[in-house]
Protein backbone atom coordinates (compact mmCIF):
# COMPACT_ATOMS: atom_id res chain seq x y z
CA UNK A 1 0.00 0.00 0.00
CA UNK A 2 3.08 2.35 0.19
CA UNK A 3 2.31 2.91 -3.47
CA UNK A 4 -1.24 4.32 -2.68
CA UNK A 5 -0.20 6.69 -0.18
CA UNK A 6 2.68 8.15 -2.47
CA UNK A 7 -0.30 8.77 -5.31
CA UNK A 8 -2.01 10.38 -2.58
CA UNK A 9 0.08 12.47 -1.70
CA UNK A 10 0.78 13.30 -5.57
CA UNK A 11 -2.77 13.92 -5.67
CA UNK A 12 -3.28 16.00 -2.83
CA UNK A 13 -0.10 18.10 -4.35
CA UNK A 14 -1.67 18.89 -7.39
CA UNK A 15 -5.24 19.32 -5.70
CA UNK A 16 -3.15 22.17 -3.54
CA UNK A 17 -1.62 24.13 -6.06
CA UNK A 18 1.13 21.98 -6.37
CA UNK A 19 1.16 21.81 -10.20
CA UNK A 20 0.39 25.52 -10.09
CA UNK A 21 4.11 25.29 -11.93
CA UNK A 22 2.18 23.24 -14.28
CA UNK A 23 -0.43 23.50 -17.23
CA UNK A 24 -1.29 25.89 -19.65
CA UNK A 25 -3.02 29.75 -20.03
CA UNK A 26 -6.68 29.28 -21.45
CA UNK A 27 -5.68 30.80 -24.70
CA UNK A 28 -3.01 27.77 -25.05
CA UNK A 29 -5.85 25.00 -24.94
CA UNK A 30 -5.94 24.77 -28.82
CA UNK A 31 -3.72 21.70 -29.00
CA UNK A 32 -5.29 20.02 -26.09
CA UNK A 33 -8.91 20.85 -27.54
CA UNK A 34 -7.87 18.54 -30.56
CA UNK A 35 -9.48 14.89 -30.67
CA UNK A 36 -6.20 13.08 -30.26
CA UNK A 37 -5.34 14.60 -27.34
CA UNK A 38 -8.31 13.65 -25.83
CA UNK A 39 -7.71 10.82 -23.22
CA UNK A 40 -11.02 9.30 -24.32
CA UNK A 41 -10.58 9.64 -27.76
CA UNK A 42 -11.58 6.47 -29.08
CA UNK A 43 -13.70 4.69 -26.09
CA UNK A 44 -14.73 1.71 -28.43
CA UNK A 45 -11.24 0.40 -29.31
CA UNK A 46 -9.68 1.27 -25.61
CA UNK A 47 -13.06 -0.95 -24.32
CA UNK A 48 -12.49 -3.82 -27.45
CA UNK A 49 -8.63 -3.82 -26.12
CA UNK A 50 -9.30 -4.09 -22.33
CA UNK A 51 -11.29 -6.88 -22.79
CA UNK A 52 -9.32 -8.94 -24.91
CA UNK A 53 -6.80 -8.55 -22.92
CA UNK A 54 -8.37 -9.07 -19.54
CA UNK A 55 -9.61 -12.50 -21.38
CA UNK A 56 -6.08 -13.42 -22.10
CA UNK A 57 -4.33 -12.27 -19.24
CA UNK A 58 -4.39 -12.42 -15.71
CA UNK A 59 -4.18 -8.28 -14.95
CA UNK A 60 -7.35 -5.66 -15.35
CA UNK A 61 -7.76 -2.16 -14.52
CA UNK A 62 -5.82 0.92 -14.56
CA UNK A 63 -7.33 2.66 -17.35
CA UNK A 64 -11.47 1.51 -16.06
CA UNK A 65 -12.43 -0.16 -13.20
CA UNK A 66 -11.11 -4.03 -12.63
CA UNK A 67 -14.53 -5.52 -13.41
CA UNK A 68 -15.26 -7.10 -16.87
CA UNK A 69 -18.57 -8.48 -16.77
CA UNK A 70 -18.20 -11.24 -18.44
CA UNK A 71 -16.95 -14.85 -17.37
CA UNK A 72 -14.33 -14.99 -19.51
CA UNK A 73 -11.52 -14.75 -16.85
CA UNK B 1 -19.21 -20.38 -22.10
CA UNK B 2 -17.61 -18.59 -19.77
CA UNK B 3 -14.52 -20.41 -21.04
CA UNK B 4 -11.67 -18.09 -21.57
CA UNK B 5 -11.51 -17.77 -24.97
CA UNK B 6 -14.43 -15.57 -24.49
CA UNK B 7 -11.62 -13.08 -24.79
CA UNK B 8 -11.52 -10.45 -27.62
CA UNK B 9 -14.97 -12.29 -28.79
CA UNK B 10 -16.78 -11.10 -25.68
CA UNK B 11 -16.07 -7.54 -25.12
CA UNK B 12 -18.62 -6.95 -22.85
CA UNK B 13 -20.17 -3.30 -22.92
CA UNK B 14 -19.88 -3.65 -19.31
CA UNK B 15 -16.03 -3.18 -19.60
CA UNK B 16 -16.69 -0.59 -22.27
CA UNK B 17 -19.09 1.37 -20.47
CA UNK B 18 -17.01 1.67 -17.81
CA UNK B 19 -13.96 2.36 -19.27
CA UNK B 20 -15.39 5.06 -21.46
CA UNK B 21 -17.41 6.53 -18.10
CA UNK B 22 -13.89 6.37 -16.56
CA UNK B 23 -11.81 7.97 -18.97
CA UNK B 24 -14.40 10.38 -19.52
CA UNK B 25 -13.98 11.59 -15.59
CA UNK B 26 -10.00 11.57 -16.52
CA UNK B 27 -10.16 13.37 -18.87
CA UNK B 28 -11.21 16.35 -17.18
CA UNK B 29 -12.08 19.70 -18.23
CA UNK B 30 -8.67 20.59 -19.90
CA UNK B 31 -10.91 21.47 -23.52
CA UNK B 32 -13.57 23.44 -21.90
CA UNK B 33 -11.30 26.50 -22.91
CA UNK B 34 -12.72 25.82 -26.01
CA UNK B 35 -16.25 27.24 -26.53
CA UNK B 36 -18.23 25.00 -28.67
CA UNK B 37 -19.88 26.52 -31.50
CA UNK B 38 -23.61 27.45 -31.93
CA UNK B 39 -24.63 24.87 -33.99
CA UNK B 40 -22.00 21.66 -32.99
CA UNK B 41 -23.62 18.59 -33.43
CA UNK B 42 -25.67 17.34 -30.45
CA UNK B 43 -25.70 13.32 -30.73
CA UNK B 44 -22.73 11.33 -32.02
CA UNK B 45 -22.82 7.69 -33.52
CA UNK B 46 -19.78 5.75 -32.21
CA UNK B 47 -19.76 2.57 -34.37
CA UNK B 48 -16.99 -0.64 -34.36
CA UNK B 49 -16.89 -4.17 -35.82
CA UNK B 50 -13.93 -6.65 -34.35
CA UNK B 51 -12.90 -9.20 -35.89
CA UNK B 52 -10.93 -11.71 -33.90
CA UNK B 53 -8.92 -14.45 -35.13
CA UNK B 54 -6.70 -16.99 -33.04
CA UNK B 55 -4.25 -19.46 -34.66
CA UNK B 56 -6.06 -22.50 -34.64
CA UNK B 57 -8.35 -21.73 -31.54
CA UNK B 58 -10.85 -19.10 -30.83
CA UNK B 59 -12.49 -16.74 -33.71
CA UNK B 60 -14.94 -14.33 -32.90
CA UNK B 61 -16.47 -11.04 -34.04
CA UNK B 62 -18.15 -8.89 -32.75
CA UNK B 63 -20.34 -5.35 -33.77
CA UNK B 64 -21.09 -2.17 -31.45
CA UNK B 65 -22.75 0.96 -31.40
CA UNK B 66 -22.52 3.89 -28.87
CA UNK B 67 -24.43 6.68 -29.26
CA UNK B 68 -23.98 9.85 -27.16
CA UNK B 69 -26.94 12.86 -27.03
CA UNK B 70 -25.90 16.24 -25.92
CA UNK B 71 -29.26 17.08 -23.57
CA UNK B 72 -28.14 20.72 -23.31
CA UNK B 73 -25.05 22.37 -22.09
CA UNK B 74 -24.79 20.46 -18.88
CA UNK B 75 -26.23 17.10 -19.65
CA UNK B 76 -25.29 14.02 -22.00
CA UNK B 77 -27.07 11.25 -21.98
CA UNK B 78 -25.36 7.82 -23.91
CA UNK B 79 -26.62 4.35 -24.96
CA UNK B 80 -24.55 1.36 -26.12
CA UNK B 81 -25.35 -1.56 -27.34
CA UNK B 82 -22.85 -4.82 -28.80
CA UNK B 83 -23.18 -8.61 -29.50
CA UNK B 84 -20.67 -11.16 -30.14
CA UNK B 85 -20.34 -14.51 -31.03
CA UNK B 86 -17.36 -16.93 -30.58
CA UNK B 87 -16.64 -20.44 -31.98
CA UNK B 88 -13.38 -22.24 -31.94
CA UNK B 89 -11.11 -24.51 -29.66
CA UNK B 90 -9.61 -23.50 -26.28
CA UNK B 91 -7.54 -25.14 -23.53
CA UNK B 92 -8.87 -27.56 -21.13
CA UNK B 93 -6.03 -27.18 -18.85
CA UNK B 94 -4.80 -30.76 -19.16
CA UNK B 95 -1.29 -31.86 -20.22
CA UNK B 96 -0.62 -33.30 -23.31
CA UNK B 97 0.19 -37.37 -22.98
CA UNK B 98 2.63 -40.23 -25.09
CA UNK B 99 -0.43 -42.09 -25.49
CA UNK B 100 -4.50 -40.96 -26.52
CA UNK B 101 -6.49 -39.40 -23.97
CA UNK B 102 -10.59 -38.88 -23.47
CA UNK B 103 -12.12 -36.19 -22.40
CA UNK B 104 -16.03 -36.42 -20.81
CA UNK B 105 -18.51 -33.85 -20.03
CA UNK B 106 -21.89 -33.12 -19.57
CA UNK B 107 -24.08 -32.24 -22.29
CA UNK B 108 -27.65 -32.35 -21.99
CA UNK B 109 -30.35 -33.57 -19.85
CA UNK B 110 -33.25 -35.74 -21.17
CA UNK B 111 -36.42 -37.71 -19.17
CA UNK B 112 -35.51 -40.82 -18.34
CA UNK B 113 -36.12 -43.42 -21.10
CA UNK B 114 -35.79 -41.21 -23.89
CA UNK B 115 -34.19 -43.46 -26.69
CA UNK B 116 -30.94 -42.19 -27.23
CA UNK B 117 -28.88 -42.51 -30.60
CA UNK B 118 -24.89 -41.82 -30.53
CA UNK B 119 -24.04 -38.92 -32.15
CA UNK B 120 -21.04 -36.84 -33.35
CA UNK B 121 -21.27 -33.57 -31.64
CA UNK B 122 -19.40 -30.38 -32.94
CA UNK B 123 -16.43 -30.23 -32.51
CA UNK B 124 -15.46 -34.28 -33.40
CA UNK B 125 -17.07 -35.09 -30.07
CA UNK B 126 -19.28 -37.75 -29.35
CA UNK B 127 -22.66 -37.66 -27.60
CA UNK B 128 -22.75 -40.77 -24.42
CA UNK B 129 -25.42 -41.79 -22.50
CA UNK B 130 -23.97 -41.63 -18.54
CA UNK B 131 -26.17 -44.52 -16.55
CA UNK B 132 -28.41 -42.90 -14.31
CA UNK B 133 -28.01 -43.08 -10.45
CA UNK B 134 -31.17 -45.10 -9.23
CA UNK B 135 -34.17 -43.58 -8.57
CA UNK B 136 -33.13 -40.59 -10.84
CA UNK B 137 -35.96 -39.04 -12.82
CA UNK B 138 -33.78 -37.74 -16.00
CA UNK B 139 -30.61 -38.94 -17.72
CA UNK B 140 -27.39 -37.00 -18.94
CA UNK B 141 -26.37 -37.19 -21.98
CA UNK B 142 -21.99 -36.45 -22.14
CA UNK B 143 -20.19 -35.43 -24.81
CA UNK B 144 -16.91 -37.42 -25.21
CA UNK B 145 -13.68 -36.30 -27.08
CA UNK B 146 -10.70 -38.10 -28.04
CA UNK B 147 -7.66 -36.05 -27.85
CA UNK B 148 -4.39 -37.81 -30.06
CA UNK B 149 -1.33 -38.93 -28.40
CA UNK B 150 1.39 -35.81 -28.00
CA UNK B 151 -1.77 -33.20 -28.54
CA UNK B 152 -2.30 -30.40 -26.25
CA UNK B 153 -6.02 -30.85 -25.29
CA UNK B 154 -8.38 -28.32 -26.32
CA UNK B 155 -12.12 -28.02 -26.02
CA UNK B 156 -12.96 -27.78 -30.02
CA UNK B 157 -16.77 -27.46 -29.38
CA UNK B 158 -16.39 -23.94 -27.50
CA UNK B 159 -18.96 -21.76 -29.04
CA UNK B 160 -20.64 -18.64 -27.07
CA UNK B 161 -22.76 -15.54 -28.29
CA UNK B 162 -23.33 -12.58 -25.77
CA UNK B 163 -25.65 -9.18 -25.81
CA UNK B 164 -25.13 -6.86 -23.84
CA UNK B 165 -26.03 -2.82 -23.30
CA UNK B 166 -25.27 0.14 -20.84
CA UNK B 167 -27.13 3.42 -20.44
CA UNK B 168 -25.42 6.25 -18.97
CA UNK B 169 -25.88 9.98 -18.15
CA UNK B 170 -23.42 12.82 -17.35
CA UNK B 171 -24.41 16.01 -15.57
CA UNK B 172 -22.07 19.22 -14.86
CA UNK B 173 -23.11 20.55 -11.59
CA UNK B 174 -21.01 23.54 -11.87
CA UNK B 175 -18.54 25.07 -13.73
CA UNK B 176 -15.69 22.71 -12.50
CA UNK B 177 -17.51 20.08 -10.67
CA UNK B 178 -19.68 17.34 -12.82
CA UNK B 179 -21.02 13.55 -12.13
CA UNK B 180 -21.84 10.46 -14.11
CA UNK B 181 -23.46 7.35 -13.34
CA UNK B 182 -24.93 4.60 -15.49
CA UNK B 183 -25.92 0.78 -15.55
CA UNK B 184 -24.76 -1.77 -17.51
CA UNK B 185 -25.86 -6.00 -18.75
CA UNK B 186 -25.08 -8.50 -20.55
CA UNK B 187 -25.95 -11.90 -20.57
CA UNK B 188 -24.47 -15.52 -22.57
CA UNK B 189 -25.81 -18.53 -22.11
CA UNK B 190 -23.85 -19.40 -19.20
CA UNK B 191 -23.10 -16.16 -17.61
CA UNK B 192 -25.13 -12.94 -16.87
CA UNK B 193 -23.83 -9.97 -15.19
CA UNK B 194 -25.39 -6.51 -13.83
CA UNK B 195 -23.49 -3.63 -12.94
CA UNK B 196 -23.68 0.29 -11.90
CA UNK B 197 -21.31 2.97 -11.52
CA UNK B 198 -21.17 6.52 -10.38
CA UNK B 199 -18.43 8.64 -10.51
CA UNK B 200 -17.32 12.50 -9.60
CA UNK B 201 -14.97 15.01 -11.24
CA UNK B 202 -13.28 18.52 -10.02
CA UNK B 203 -11.30 20.89 -11.80
CA UNK B 204 -8.64 23.03 -10.38
CA UNK B 205 -6.67 25.25 -11.62
CA UNK B 206 -8.36 27.14 -14.63
CA UNK B 207 -9.18 23.72 -15.65
CA UNK B 208 -5.51 22.18 -16.22
CA UNK B 209 -5.74 20.01 -13.05
CA UNK B 210 -9.01 17.34 -12.92
CA UNK B 211 -9.00 15.14 -9.54
CA UNK B 212 -12.14 12.51 -10.53
CA UNK B 213 -13.33 9.21 -8.43
CA UNK B 214 -15.44 6.44 -9.32
CA UNK B 215 -16.92 3.50 -7.84
CA UNK B 216 -18.07 0.24 -9.39
CA UNK B 217 -20.66 -2.59 -8.32
CA UNK B 218 -20.80 -5.51 -10.24
CA UNK B 219 -22.79 -8.45 -9.44
CA UNK B 220 -22.70 -12.10 -11.91
CA UNK B 221 -23.90 -15.41 -11.89
CA UNK B 222 -22.32 -18.09 -13.29
CA UNK B 223 -24.63 -20.88 -15.07
CA UNK B 224 -22.11 -23.71 -16.95
CA UNK B 225 -23.31 -25.59 -19.31
CA UNK B 226 -23.52 -29.40 -17.22
CA UNK B 227 -23.95 -27.36 -13.90
CA UNK B 228 -21.00 -25.82 -11.65
CA UNK B 229 -18.41 -28.98 -10.62
CA UNK B 230 -17.09 -29.22 -7.17
CA UNK B 231 -13.51 -28.15 -7.25
CA UNK B 232 -10.72 -30.63 -7.24
CA UNK B 233 -13.29 -33.67 -8.61
CA UNK B 234 -12.74 -35.55 -11.12
CA UNK B 235 -14.10 -34.65 -14.58
CA UNK B 236 -17.03 -36.51 -15.65
CA UNK B 237 -20.39 -36.14 -17.82
CA UNK B 238 -22.39 -36.11 -14.71
CA UNK B 239 -24.99 -33.26 -14.15
CA UNK B 240 -23.18 -30.63 -11.26
CA UNK B 241 -24.41 -28.28 -8.72
CA UNK B 242 -26.15 -24.81 -8.99
CA UNK B 243 -25.39 -21.59 -9.94
CA UNK B 244 -22.93 -19.96 -8.96
CA UNK B 245 -22.17 -15.92 -7.67
CA UNK B 246 -19.74 -13.40 -7.79
CA UNK B 247 -19.87 -10.13 -6.44
CA UNK B 248 -17.43 -7.24 -6.83
CA UNK B 249 -16.15 -3.78 -6.19
CA UNK B 250 -13.97 -1.74 -8.04
CA UNK B 251 -13.10 1.54 -7.40
CA UNK B 252 -10.83 4.31 -8.85
CA UNK B 253 -9.50 7.67 -8.38
CA UNK B 254 -7.16 9.56 -10.46
CA UNK B 255 -5.65 13.08 -11.51
CA UNK B 256 -5.45 14.55 -14.99
CA UNK B 257 -2.74 17.36 -15.42
CA UNK B 258 -1.98 19.63 -18.06
CA UNK B 259 1.62 19.74 -18.03
CA UNK B 260 1.87 22.35 -21.08
CA UNK B 261 0.47 23.37 -24.08
CA UNK B 262 1.35 20.16 -25.68
CA UNK B 263 1.19 17.28 -23.00
CA UNK B 264 -1.32 15.86 -20.94
CA UNK B 265 -0.84 13.55 -17.99
CA UNK B 266 -3.04 11.11 -16.42
CA UNK B 267 -2.11 9.31 -13.30
CA UNK B 268 -4.83 6.77 -11.57
CA UNK B 269 -5.23 4.16 -8.82
CA UNK B 270 -7.83 1.55 -9.07
CA UNK B 271 -8.48 -1.18 -6.56
CA UNK B 272 -11.09 -4.06 -6.85
CA UNK B 273 -12.38 -6.63 -4.40
CA UNK B 274 -13.98 -9.36 -5.72
CA UNK B 275 -16.03 -12.04 -3.60
CA UNK B 276 -17.58 -15.54 -5.08
CA UNK B 277 -17.43 -17.93 -7.42
CA UNK B 278 -14.27 -16.94 -9.75
CA UNK B 279 -13.20 -20.88 -10.48
CA UNK B 280 -13.33 -21.01 -14.52
CA UNK B 281 -15.68 -24.38 -14.34
CA UNK B 282 -14.67 -25.35 -17.99
CA UNK B 283 -11.29 -25.96 -16.37
CA UNK B 284 -9.41 -29.12 -15.36
CA UNK B 285 -5.70 -29.94 -14.00
CA UNK B 286 -4.05 -33.53 -14.21
CA UNK B 287 -3.00 -35.42 -11.78
CA UNK B 288 0.34 -37.05 -13.27
CA UNK B 289 2.04 -40.36 -12.56
CA UNK B 290 4.85 -39.38 -10.05
CA UNK B 291 7.69 -40.90 -12.30
CA UNK B 292 6.22 -41.75 -16.09
CA UNK B 293 4.41 -38.08 -15.78
CA UNK B 294 0.87 -39.51 -17.55
CA UNK B 295 -2.15 -38.02 -16.19
CA UNK B 296 -4.42 -40.55 -14.23
CA UNK B 297 -6.78 -38.15 -13.59
CA UNK B 298 -8.43 -35.11 -14.38
CA UNK B 299 -9.94 -32.66 -11.98
CA UNK B 300 -11.52 -29.52 -12.36
CA UNK B 301 -9.26 -26.83 -11.21
CA UNK B 302 -9.85 -25.08 -7.93
CA UNK B 303 -9.43 -20.96 -7.43
CA UNK B 304 -10.14 -18.95 -4.16
CA UNK B 305 -13.41 -17.20 -3.64
CA UNK B 306 -11.75 -13.99 -2.78
CA UNK B 307 -9.23 -11.33 -4.89
CA UNK B 308 -8.39 -8.08 -4.05
CA UNK B 309 -6.84 -6.28 -7.00
CA UNK B 310 -4.87 -2.99 -7.36
CA UNK B 311 -3.15 -1.10 -10.41
CA UNK B 312 -1.45 2.06 -11.01
CA UNK B 313 -2.08 3.44 -14.33
CA UNK B 314 0.24 6.78 -15.94
CA UNK B 315 -0.79 7.99 -19.22
CA UNK B 316 0.84 10.63 -21.53
CA UNK B 317 -0.23 12.33 -24.40
CA UNK B 318 1.67 14.43 -26.39
CA UNK B 319 1.53 16.76 -29.17
CA UNK B 320 4.76 17.32 -31.47
CA UNK B 321 4.32 19.61 -34.01
CA UNK B 322 1.42 17.93 -35.74
CA UNK B 323 1.87 14.21 -34.56
CA UNK B 324 0.18 13.13 -31.47
CA UNK B 325 2.86 10.30 -28.96
CA UNK B 326 0.61 7.87 -26.57
CA UNK B 327 2.24 6.12 -23.64
CA UNK B 328 1.16 4.54 -21.07
CA UNK B 329 2.81 2.31 -18.29
CA UNK B 330 0.91 0.03 -16.04
CA UNK B 331 1.74 -1.82 -12.71
CA UNK B 332 -0.47 -4.56 -11.59
CA UNK B 333 -0.46 -6.87 -8.46
CA UNK B 334 -3.68 -9.17 -6.85
CA UNK B 335 -3.24 -11.16 -3.51
CA UNK B 336 -3.16 -14.81 -5.60
CA UNK B 337 0.29 -13.63 -6.09
CA UNK B 338 0.49 -12.37 -9.92
CA UNK B 339 1.94 -8.99 -10.31
CA UNK B 340 2.61 -7.50 -13.90
CA UNK B 341 3.62 -4.71 -16.13
CA UNK B 342 2.36 -3.17 -19.42
CA UNK B 343 3.98 -0.83 -21.36
CA UNK B 344 1.88 0.82 -23.99
CA UNK B 345 3.02 3.04 -27.06
CA UNK B 346 1.62 4.75 -30.30
CA UNK B 347 2.71 7.38 -32.74
CA UNK B 348 0.00 9.05 -34.45
CA UNK B 349 1.97 10.23 -37.85
CA UNK B 350 -0.56 13.07 -39.19
CA UNK B 351 -0.32 12.79 -43.27
CA UNK B 352 -1.20 15.86 -44.68
CA UNK B 353 -4.64 17.25 -43.72
CA UNK B 354 -6.67 14.02 -44.86
CA UNK B 355 -5.02 11.01 -42.99
CA UNK B 356 -3.36 9.38 -40.04
CA UNK B 357 -1.20 6.27 -39.97
CA UNK B 358 -0.77 4.93 -35.94
CA UNK B 359 1.61 2.41 -35.19
CA UNK B 360 1.00 0.87 -31.81
CA UNK B 361 3.27 -1.58 -29.68
CA UNK B 362 2.47 -3.15 -26.20
CA UNK B 363 4.60 -4.87 -24.57
CA UNK B 364 3.32 -6.95 -21.25
CA UNK B 365 4.54 -9.64 -18.49
CA UNK B 366 3.09 -10.96 -15.47
CA UNK B 367 3.98 -13.65 -13.32
CA UNK B 368 2.37 -16.88 -11.99
CA UNK B 369 -0.21 -16.96 -9.42
CA UNK B 370 0.22 -18.73 -6.39
CA UNK B 371 -1.99 -21.62 -7.01
CA UNK B 372 -0.50 -21.97 -10.31
CA UNK B 373 0.23 -25.43 -11.64
CA UNK B 374 0.84 -26.98 -14.92
CA UNK B 375 -0.03 -30.45 -13.37
CA UNK B 376 -0.29 -32.47 -10.10
CA UNK B 377 1.42 -35.51 -8.96
CA UNK B 378 -0.09 -38.44 -7.37
CA UNK B 379 0.58 -39.37 -4.32
CA UNK B 380 1.26 -35.86 -2.98
CA UNK B 381 -1.42 -33.56 -0.95
CA UNK B 382 -3.68 -31.83 -3.34
CA UNK B 383 -3.54 -28.06 -2.42
CA UNK B 384 -6.86 -26.45 -1.49
CA UNK B 385 -6.30 -23.96 -4.86
CA UNK B 386 -5.03 -25.42 -7.99
CA UNK B 387 -5.32 -24.22 -11.57
CA UNK B 388 -3.75 -25.11 -14.83
CA UNK B 389 -4.95 -22.08 -16.69
CA UNK B 390 -2.26 -20.66 -18.78
CA UNK B 391 -3.00 -17.03 -18.34
CA UNK B 392 -2.06 -17.43 -14.67
CA UNK B 393 1.15 -18.92 -15.47
CA UNK B 394 4.36 -16.79 -16.23
CA UNK B 395 4.29 -15.42 -19.24
CA UNK B 396 5.09 -12.50 -21.71
CA UNK B 397 3.12 -10.88 -24.79
CA UNK B 398 3.51 -8.38 -27.81
CA UNK B 399 1.31 -6.37 -29.89
CA UNK B 400 2.23 -5.44 -32.76
CA UNK B 401 -0.21 -2.83 -34.93
CA UNK B 402 -1.09 -0.16 -37.50
CA UNK B 403 -4.18 1.89 -37.90
CA UNK B 404 -5.20 3.88 -40.75
CA UNK B 405 -7.26 6.95 -39.94
CA UNK B 406 -9.23 9.16 -42.10
CA UNK B 407 -10.88 12.26 -40.13
CA UNK B 408 -13.62 13.86 -41.78
CA UNK B 409 -13.56 16.81 -39.21
CA UNK B 410 -13.62 16.98 -35.79
CA UNK B 411 -16.43 14.64 -34.93
CA UNK B 412 -16.29 11.84 -37.43
CA UNK B 413 -13.63 9.62 -38.71
CA UNK B 414 -13.59 6.42 -40.47
CA UNK B 415 -10.33 3.93 -39.41
CA UNK B 416 -9.28 0.53 -39.68
CA UNK B 417 -6.49 -1.33 -37.64
CA UNK B 418 -4.68 -4.28 -37.71
CA UNK B 419 -2.95 -5.90 -34.92
CA UNK B 420 -1.25 -9.04 -33.93
CA UNK B 421 -0.73 -10.31 -30.16
CA UNK B 422 1.64 -12.83 -29.67
CA UNK B 423 1.96 -14.67 -26.52
CA UNK B 424 4.71 -16.93 -24.79
CA UNK B 425 5.07 -18.53 -21.81
CA UNK B 426 7.47 -21.86 -20.62
CA UNK B 427 6.73 -24.90 -21.95
CA UNK B 428 9.13 -26.54 -20.81
CA UNK B 429 9.47 -25.72 -17.21
CA UNK B 430 12.41 -27.61 -14.92
CA UNK B 431 11.29 -30.40 -12.95
CA UNK B 432 9.11 -31.78 -15.52
CA UNK B 433 8.08 -35.28 -14.98
CA UNK B 434 8.60 -38.11 -17.45
CA UNK B 435 7.01 -38.17 -20.66
CA UNK B 436 6.28 -34.65 -19.75
CA UNK B 437 9.47 -33.77 -20.70
CA UNK B 438 9.28 -34.00 -24.29
CA UNK B 439 5.54 -32.24 -24.02
CA UNK B 440 4.91 -28.80 -25.01
CA UNK B 441 3.07 -27.23 -21.19
CA UNK B 442 2.16 -23.40 -22.45
CA UNK B 443 0.86 -23.70 -25.93
CA UNK B 444 1.77 -20.48 -27.29
CA UNK B 445 -0.87 -17.58 -28.06
CA UNK B 446 -0.91 -15.74 -31.71
CA UNK B 447 -3.92 -13.50 -32.37
CA UNK B 448 -4.82 -11.65 -35.39
CA UNK B 449 -7.70 -8.29 -35.09
CA UNK B 450 -9.23 -6.49 -37.52
CA UNK B 451 -11.15 -3.04 -36.42
CA UNK B 452 -13.29 -1.01 -38.77
CA UNK B 453 -14.52 1.69 -37.02
CA UNK B 454 -16.59 4.82 -38.10
CA UNK B 455 -17.71 7.92 -35.75
CA UNK B 456 -20.48 10.24 -36.93
CA UNK B 457 -22.15 13.33 -35.24
CA UNK B 458 -25.36 14.99 -36.19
Amino acid sequence: MKAVGTLWIAIALAGSGGCAGLGAKPWEHDLLAEHAMQVSAYPIEAGMDDHVYFSKEASSGGRSFAGGGCGCN
Amino acid sequence: MQLKPKMAANPPGVRRALAAAAAGLLAGGHAKAQEAPVDAPTTTIDSAVLVYHEVNRVQAIEPEVNLSHKLNEDSTFNFGITADSLTGATPLGAVPSTLSQSYVRPYKVIPLGTPVTVTSASGGSTVVLVPPPTGAKTQTLAASTVVPPNTYPFDHAFHDERIAGHLGWEQALTQNFKVDGGIAYSKEHDYRSESAHIGLSQDFNGHNTTLSAAVNYESDLSFPIGGTPTPLTPMNGNWKGPDASLHEVDALVGVTQVMSRRWLATLSYSYSDAHGYQTDPYKIISVVDSVSGQPNEQLYESRPDQRRKQSIFFDNKIHLTTDVISASLRGYKDDWGIKSLTADLRYRWQIGMNYYIEPHLRYYTQGAADFFHYYLVSGEAIPQYASADTRLAKFHAQTYGVKFGIPFDETSELNLRVEYYDQHGNGSPAGAIGQLQQQNLFPDLKAYTLLLGYTFAF
